[in-house]
């Protein structure tokens, strides 16, 4: 990590990286809003919520059939049937209506076994959405303001919250281009980050403000601590995401999936936009 | 002494690790320890508890163990500030609304005006065809001063009370071991009732949930004038003792009752009134599918008792009990048997009978949200959410030793984490928690902070100048101790709001990460300090 020459770079040709995926990211999540999950004139939600917020069903089902024959078996509209990796006969079927006796019948009267089922009716999907957003901003505001009374400072702050802030939306936006819904797995891996993803940045931030030493001794020492703990994080959610995968357990594996991305952005975010910003601030910042 | 007294941190976390150990694998150390058993009734075709609790103390959710559990709302509209002075009044009320709505008394709750009574002043319509609208002018209609604003869906605090309380009987009754109902509410004031139950299908908790269980008993019979006579005579309230369904020689079920004292005085009136004194007979088959009333031929006298106002059972009185009813001595052993067509009526008669409160309102299945999970794919789960935190733990062993390529620095890291997650469990077993699948997500997050803490404590205290005393190892601890309260006090704030929002499955996921995060802030990481002070400082230097 030692290679990394920061003097060679000016704080505007950090941060532009950093900033150009930030923006990029909300580019995508507000043409997602515009054009994919709504209309420009009726805005939907930036990521496409999964069945947990939107209301239907969800059955994960043993059966014989092919997947087709598996999709015909319903009256109700499918909105997909998915086998399931590793074992050919279980199927998981997605449907967008929330009358889990009816669909429970029509599976078994098809022969199907039903290993297990979930419902939500749409109000109790719009209601959980709304909780969720509540939720994220109670959050994001909690922390912002805890990192405020940390160090004091507004710069250093802000940096962090910047950070954190792009930490979120990145995933955020890549979720909608590898086909991840937003449910409340998702929701908690978001939540996740909000704390995990500071971690390294107040690191950062207490190694330049509270310690004695030049600017990039501190920045090394902090470095080499901070992403030897985001690399262990990243380790222990890629397994997670990648296991959990083959055994077929979504919500362990959307909190996997979420995170690795998050912790792979905070480490630019960390060692880019908010270095960048502190050594402005240090440099320039206080001498004003 | 002083051994101990400097190594206090270490000190208490063995102790802490025996103690959930302890609680983990001694049988019977647990606060719940078999309080969950309900009573099994007698003749019920539920096995006892089939439920394996393992090896372990640990108690698992549905996703784990298999099982159901529905979020429903109450159906009803409730209207505030209604000025009713009397009981008589509320009464009254209740007929008129309920003849205007066409709808069963049961399902309209005036409450009187009464000083620091909570919810009083309320009328309540538990029915989805009878709209805030409808309700409002109905009461303007009856002279009551209420507006728009009064009127509100759902129900009263009071009624949610009684859903929870009545629910819970049932579900007791019906002998599904590890079931629970509470009441929750969403951030946004809408109210709904959550009722798990472990290891049983959607279908059974269904069933019972979607009957009212209102039971009531009617004579029916023609009068001299030809008109029919239908009044009622006994309510589900009325019975004192209720036996278990019976399959009596003539392959019939039914199910002995005894009347309240206070019950049965009345009824023996009634039934002298109704001319019920002589064996009666009664041609009346409910099975069939047109109405009692319309089978009703010119003698026949007959007790007809409804469940959910559908015709159970309808028979005359056998001359042994008319008789007792003439000369009065029917109040001095006041029991008698319900027969019901099927098996299933029967139990759901019995049921009904022995939970003694209808539901005050029904659920609103349509708005409900539902989880069902079969058992063998919750050990599915299991087996596979546990092999998944290993290889977690594995990868992030690797990852440390990668860093450090010195065991005595991270294999206490890999431990230290690894004690910080048993005594998680230990809690969790302590206070009987059911474990999901969030939870286990939540153990592995925990791991996550766990190491990168213990990073930041290892890389505080070896840095490369060496530490030469005790003094400046204590110096550097309290540096590294500032970002991990840092860090800490993040991750828990971050995770508060699902603690306190009603967000299903987040809530125990949140739970689990701040207590293990307060476990590792406060027990662990502290400790993993003292270990590393043991490495690198000489005997002497300590």
């Amino acid at each position: 990590m030692r290679e990394v020459d920061y003097t060679e770079y000016s704080n505007r040709q950090l941060a532009a990286v950093p900033l150009a995926v930030l923006a990029l990211a909300i580019l995508i999540l507000v043409g997602w809003s515009l054009f994919v999950t709504g209309a420009p004139t009726d805005p939907g939600a930036p990521v496409t919520p999964g069945i947990d917020f939107t209301g239907g069903t969800e059955l994960r089902v043993e059966s014989d059939m092919t997947q087709q024959e598996v999709e015909a078996s319903f009256d109700q509209t499918v909105i997909s049937v998915q086998g399931v990796v590793g074992s050919g006969d279980t199927y998981v079927v997605r449907l967008q209506s929330s009358d889990v006796q009816s669909i429970r019948q029509q599976a078994q009267a098809a022969d199907m076994n039903v290993l297990s089922s979930a419902s939500t009716a749409p109000s109790f999907g719009a209601g959980a959405q709304q909780t969720a957003v509540i939720g994220l901003v109670v959050a994001f505001t909690g922390m912002s303001l805890l990192v405020f009374g940390l160090f004091r400072t507004f710069v250093p702050s802000l940096a962090v919250v910047v950070s954190a802030f792009s930490d979120i939306i990145i995933p955020l936006a890549v979720m909608n281009f590898i086909g991840i819904k937003l449910s409340l797995g998702t929701v908690a891996a978001l939540l996740m980050l909000i704390g995990y993803s500071v971690d390294s940045d107040i690191l950062l931030n207490n190694h330049v403000l509270r310690r004695s030493g030049g600017f990039y001794e501190s920045v090394y020492r902090a470095m080499e601590t901070g992403i030897t703990m985001t690399l262990t994080s990243i380790a222990a959610m890629s397994v997670m995401a990648v296991v959990a995968t083959i055994f077929n357990i979504d919500l362990m594996a959307d909190i996997g999936i979420v995170l690795v991305i998050g912790l792979t952005a905070d480490l630019m975010n960390t060692y880019l936009l908010n270095l960048s910003l502190l050594r402005w601030y240090k440099y320039e910042g206080v001498a004003r | 002494m002083s051994a101990i007294r400097d190594n206090w941190r270490i000190v208490l976390l063995v102790l802490l690790l025996v103690a959930s150990a302890v609680v983990l694998f001694v049988p019977g150390a647990t606060a719940g320890g078999g309080a969950n058993e309900t009573e099994a009734p007698t003749g019920a075709n539920v096995s006892a508890d089939e439920r394996d609790s393992g090896w372990t103390n640990l108690q698992y959710g549905i996703q784990l163990d298999g099982g159901s559990r529905i979020r429903a709302p109450i159906v009803g509209n409730t209207t505030e500030n209604v000025n009713i002075t009397s009981f008589n009044e509320s009464d009254s009320l209740e007929t008129t609304l309920a003849q205007r709505f066409e709808i069963d008394r049961l399902d309209v709750e005036v409450t009187p005006n009464e000083q620091n009574e909570p919810d009083s002043g309320t009328v309540e319509v538990y029915s989805r065809n009878v709209t805030q609208a409808e309700l409002l002018t109905a009461l303007q209609d009856e002279g009551y001063d209420v507006s728009e604003s009064d009127v509100r869906n759902g129900v009263t605090q009071s009624t949610r009370d009684e859903m929870v309380s009545v629910i819970d009987e049932k579900l007791q009754v019906s002998a599904l071991t590890g079931a629970d109902v509470r009441e929750a509410r969403t951030p946004t004031g809408e109210n709904y009732i959550v009722i798990e139950a472990t290891g049983r299908d959607i279908g059974e908790l269904r069933q019972i949930l979607d009957e009212r269980g209102i039971v009531r008993q009617y004579v029916l019979y023609q009068a001299q004038n030809g008109s029919v006579v239908r009044e009622e005579v006994l309510t589900q309230e009325d019975f004192d003792d209720i036996g278990s369904v019976r399959q009596d020689q003539a392959g019939r079920y039914s199910v002995g009752v005894t009347l309240s004292d206070s019950a049965a005085g009345p009824f023996m009136q009634a039934m002298q009134t109704h001319g019920y004194t002589q064996g009666t007979r009664c041609g009346v088959d409910t099975t069939s599918s047109t109405p009692p009333e319309e089978q009703l031929s010119a003698g026949d006298r007959c007790l007809l008792t409804t469940l959910n106002e559908e015709p159970v059972f309808a028979a005359g009185v056998e001359p042994g009990l008319a008789s007792s009813f003439r000369d009065d001595t029917f109040v001095n052993d006041p029991s008698m048997s319900m027969t019901a067509p099927d098996r299933d009526r029967a139990r759901n008669l019995e049921l009904s009978l022995k939970v003694g409160a209808p539901l005050p309102a029904p659920l609103d299945f349509a708005e409900a949200q539902t989880t069902s999970l079969q058992p063998s794919l919750g050990d599915q789960y299991k087996t596979n959410s546990v092999i998944t935190g290993l290889i977690a733990v594995i990868a992030v062993s690797g990852a440390v030793y990668t860093r450090y390529r010195d065991p005595r620095v991270a294999a206490p890291m890999v431990v230290t984490a690894l004690s910080e997650v048993v005594i998680l469990l230990g809690f969790v077993s302590l206070v009987q928690f059911p474990i999901d699948l969030s939870h286990i997500a939540g153990f592995i997050a925990v791991i996550g902070t766990g190491v990168d803490d213990l990073i930041i404590i290892a890389d505080e205290i070896l840095q490369e100048k060496g530490v030469a005393t005790g003094r400046v190892f204590q110096n550097r601890f309290r540096k590294a101790f500032w970002v991990i309260g840092a860090a800490a006090a993040t991750t828990i704030i971050a995770m508060s709001p699902l603690m306190v929002l009603s967000l299903g499955d987040l809530t125990g996921f949140a739970i689990v990460t701040i207590v293990g995060v307060l476990i590792g802030v406060l027990v662990t990481r502290p400790a993993y300090g003292d270990i590393l002070r043991h490495l690198v400082l000489s005997e002497d230097e300590r």
